[in-house]
């Protein structure tokens, strides 16, 4: 299959909404149709894509650096970091559990990252996907990304049960205010994306 | 023309590839970048924040890490938590754990080389139950430093138990007390003034010489204020049972001070000089020694001096006393034998070294060891000083060592150069002399002719009696009708007229010499008396000189029966009747009196043996409570009661023999006087028995 095989709007000298698809004479700034901005192709986007990018791979160290959560209980008080807890659950022999948390919190997010990063090296360079790859890959970016707040999602609803005062008190840490957010900027980034570029000569 | 708003792609394509006029790169920037610009710099911002407060790494050396888990273990100051242990480890040899703390910044300059570290864990001992806390959270690293910063030090030594004294942060002093040893004491013990808790000791080490045991005492704030150089402090260990006049005594101090010992002082006497920190303080066995220490010589020095003694030094023990001249001036430290010489000459001593106190000696404060030798050896070259054995109580026979002062013992001096110490030259144990002393007091006193002088003057009284009831007697006065008159005449002779006076005057001797022993006055009383009593019998002799056969006569019958042959005394009796006969008509017969005269020095005679037998004297000194000599004075008292009976008896009979001579002669008045006088007497003895037997010990003791 061809690039030009692909008609695209831009190819076809309109103006494609994002949002609800309808076209547009080039030069129109709004869609009429539900009034979102237009542009051909949006020529800040990779660099949105590659801000999100680094600040969320800025917030994933200290999220995998900083503990994930800090327990106290009577006769213990430990802060566990999310490959820590990964750890110490294989080590309980919970390989499921472990491998969840390792999957969710550890490859997603990395993954994301790595996806992310080749998408927008490769947009102009279809030598390793074609096209339709690359866009599949972008849908799948998107669509996992919001599951990799499972992690935090954990954390703080057993931060906000587990609180007996002095028998036992679960708090977040650093790193999942850190992995939040490097989870929503990785989304942002990944939204960052302008598929259409894929299909651009 | 084409509809604008859907342009043909053909004519638009060259349109649309024109793209505006490049902007300066910077104009093209998305404002997302702030994003990540503030992601790392907050990132950085916390990473720089978590390193810089991070702290000082402090590196403490434990002997072993229980209860200490790195990344857990809080060390706390004053109970606060200024760290946690980050690593744990071991030191280059294996022979310590090394436990490395995070301390934080700002407290950081204050841990210098002053500072004291140790862990703190669960303890129940005999003093509560400290560090509960950790029983659910774990132990923690305590530590303690004072509140001035001198640099910052990073390698310090933990301790292994938690100390005991007051820190830096407590108000107090430390002293240094010295033991002989440590078996009493342990770290924590107590320190009591007057049984209040005003302090506690650190653990027990030992000094550098090894001689003692050394612990810091911390002594709290206000009660520092008790302690003085004239303080003395006692090992208030354990319990005192202590045997006194009042009985037996327990004395329990505080239960912690019975397992862990404990320690007082008390500041005996007013006006010692305050006290620094780390002076030092001896610590005495008990409560009296150390009181009486306070009366001892501030000069402690001592001399120390050996003594070689040829007999058996049974009863010397470690610490008993030298005394000179009764005072204690030191004591001894060692006891040991050794073999003197080769061959056949080979022998055994036995040697004791004394260590003197110099201060006692009487050289002043600032003697030295080599003034005392000096003195010393003064002393035995010119005084003859020379140490000898001494018992030091006759009832457990333990020995002192005595330095006497003998003028007359063989030149000698100390030898300075014998080993290990310069030698004293000794004496005859006085130990021996004074097993002899009192051997032989108590067998003077055993040997005294008591019991025979009693039967003697017994057997007398009833050879009187029996002599006075002889039918030849009573033959007597009706044979001497005219005797009597002649004897009337004597009478009325100024010498005759004296007698009865003199024999009175014997006779109220006699009662007064027992009176004063029935009051329980000394012996000495009774000797007087029987001096007096033989002053009086003298001048009797003398007033009777005039008749000196019938005396001799008398005498000898007295001799015969001092020597209580019955028979001998019955023939005798028989010859005095005769002779009695045959002076009856003669000129001879005014000599009758004196056999009251005799009889009377027949009494003499006794007491006067009691005088000769009386090393009493002696013997009262020597032994006040020789039970022997007691019992066999009772013993001999018991028949005092008899002797009275039978001296009534005489008077009885005598009483008969004088009624026949005539009612109201002035003669049998006279002689009626004396028998009550006798009688009297008498009574005295029995009554001198009763006390006797009531309380033996009273004679001897003299009350």
């Amino acid at each position: 299959m061809t690039p030009a095989a692909v008609p695209t709007a831009r190819t076809a000298g309109l103006i494609g909404c994002t949002r609800c698809g309808r076209v547009f004479a080039p030069g129109t700034e709004l869609c009429t149709r539900c009034g979102a901005p237009l542009s051909s192709r949006d020529p800040r986007a990779l660099q949105r894509v590659w801000a999100w990018w680094f600040a969320g791979l800025v917030v994933y160290i200290p999220a995998n650096i900083y503990p994930m959560l800090i327990t106290r209980t009577l006769t213990y008080s430990g802060e566990g970091t999310i490959l820590g807890g990964v750890v110490e659950l294989l080590g309980h022999g919970d390989y499921f559990v472990a491998f969840v948390i390792f999957f969710a919190s550890i490859l997603i997010p990395v993954g994301k990252f790595m996806a992310i990063a080749f998408l927008a090296l490769s947009i102009r360079n279809h030598r390793f996907l074609d096209e339709h790859a690359q866009h599949r890959l972008h849908a799948v970016v998107e669509f996992i990304g919001r599951w990799s707040m499972i992690d935090v999602f954990v954390v703080a609803i057993l931060a906000s049960l587990v609180r007996f005062d002095a028998v036992a008190t679960i708090n977040p840490g650093i790193a999942a205010i850190s992995f939040a957010l490097s989870v929503a900027f990785t989304m942002l980034s990944a939204q960052s994306f302008d598929p259409r570029a894929i299909w651009d000569e | 023309m084409t509809d604008p708003e859907i342009p043909s792609p053909q004519g638009e394509v060259p349109q649309m590839q024109v793209t505006p006029a490049r902007k300066r790169w910077w104009h093209q920037l998305s404002p997302v970048w702030l994003v990540p610009i503030v992601a790392l710099a907050a990132a950085l911002g916390v990473a720089w924040q978590s390193y810089a407060g991070r702290g000082e790494l402090v590196t403490i050396s434990f002997q072993n890490a229980s209860g200490i888990e790195a990344g857990q273990t809080p060390l706390k100051f004053r109970d606060v938590t200024i760290g946690v242990v980050e690593q744990v480890n071991f030191g280059a040899d294996l022979s310590e754990v090394l436990v490395n703390v995070r301390v934080s910044r700002d407290v950081a300059p204050f841990i210098d080389d002053g500072a004291e570290f140790w862990v703190v864990r669960p303890e129940v001992s005999v003093r509560g139950v400290t560090g509960l806390d950790t029983v659910l959270s774990g132990a923690f690293i305590a530590g303690r430093w004072d509140s001035e910063s001198s640099g910052a030090h990073s390698r310090f030594t933990g301790l292994e138990v938690p100390p005991m004294l007051g820190g830096p942060d407590q108000t107090g002093m430390v002293v240094v007390l010295r033991l002989r040893d440590g078996n009493q004491i342990s770290a924590g013990a107590p320190i009591l003034y007057r049984g209040i808790e005003v302090g506690a000791v650190g653990a027990p080490r030992l000094s550098d010489d090894g001689e003692s045991v050394l612990i810091d005492a911390f002594i709290e704030a206000p009660y520092t204020e008790r302690l003085t150089s004239a303080s003395r402090f006692w090992d208030a260990s354990g319990f005192d049972v202590s045997i006194g006049a009042s009985g037996v005594e327990l004395d329990v101090k505080s239960l912690a001070s019975l397992i862990e010992g404990g320690i007082s002082f008390d500041t005996v006497v007013s006006g010692g000089d305050p006290v620094d920190p780390g002076d030092s303080f001896e610590v005495y066995p008990d409560e009296n020694t150390a009181r009486d220490s306070v009366f001892t010589s501030a000069n402690d020095a001592t001399l120390p001096v050996s003594v070689v003694f040829d007999g058996s030094v049974s009863g010397l023990t470690v610490g008993a006393e030298v005394r000179f001249r009764g005072l204690k001036v030191g004591e001894v430290t060692d006891l040991g034998a050794y073999v003197e010489g080769e061959g056949t000459a080979r022998r055994v001593r036995l040697r004791a070294n004394l260590e003197l106190r110099i201060g006692k000696l009487g050289l002043g404060d600032e003697a030295t060891p080599e003034q005392a030798i000096d003195l010393l050896g003064t002393f035995v070259q010119n005084n003859g000083l020379r140490a000898r054995l001494t018992t030091a109580s006759i009832l457990t026979g333990g020995l002192l060592v005595d330095l006497v002062e003998l003028p007359d013992a063989r030149p000698a001096e100390i030898r300075m150069d014998a080993e290990p110490y310069p030698e004293l030259p000794t004496s005859e144990a006085a130990l021996s002399d004074f097993a002899a002393t009192s051997q032989g007091v108590f067998e003077r006193i055993n040997a005294l002719p008591v019991e025979d002088l009693m039967e003697a003057a017994i057997d007398a009284l009833d050879s009187f009696r029996a002599l006075a009831a002889d039918p030849a007697t009573r033959r007597v006065p009706e044979a001497a009708v005219g005797l009597l008159d002649d004897t009337r005449a004597l009478v009325t002779s100024e010498d005759v007229a004296a007698i009865p006076a003199e024999v009175r005057a014997i006779a109220a001797s006699a009662r007064e010499i027992l009176d004063k022993i029935e009051e329980g006055q000394a012996v000495e009383n009774l000797i007087a008396a029987i001096g007096r009593a033989d002053r009086a019998l003298t001048s009797l002799e003398t007033a009777s000189e005039d008749f000196p056969a019938i005396t001799s006569e008398v005498r000898s019958i007295a001799e015969k029966v001092d020597g209580l042959a019955m028979e001998e005394l019955l023939a005798s009796a028989d010859r005095l009747i005769d002779s009695a006969d045959a002076l009856i008509g003669t000129e001879e017969a005014r000599a009758l009196p004196a056999a009251f005269t005799g009889a009377l020095e027949e009494m003499t005679v006794f007491l006067a043996q009691i005088r000769a037998g009386g090393a009493i004297e002696r013997a009262n000194s020597a032994i006040s409570a020789a039970e022997a000599a007691a019992n066999s004075i009772n013993e001999a008292a018991q028949s005092l009661p008899d002797l009275s009976e039978r001296m009534s008896g005489l008077v009885v009979s005598a009483d008969g023999v004088i009624a026949g001579y005539g009612e109201r002669s002035r003669f049998n008045t006279e002689l009626m006087s004396v028998l009550r006088d006798i009688q009297s007497a008498a009574d005295a003895v029995t009554a001198l028995a009763r006390t006797i037997e009531r309380n033996p010990n009273s004679l001897i003791l003299g009350r």
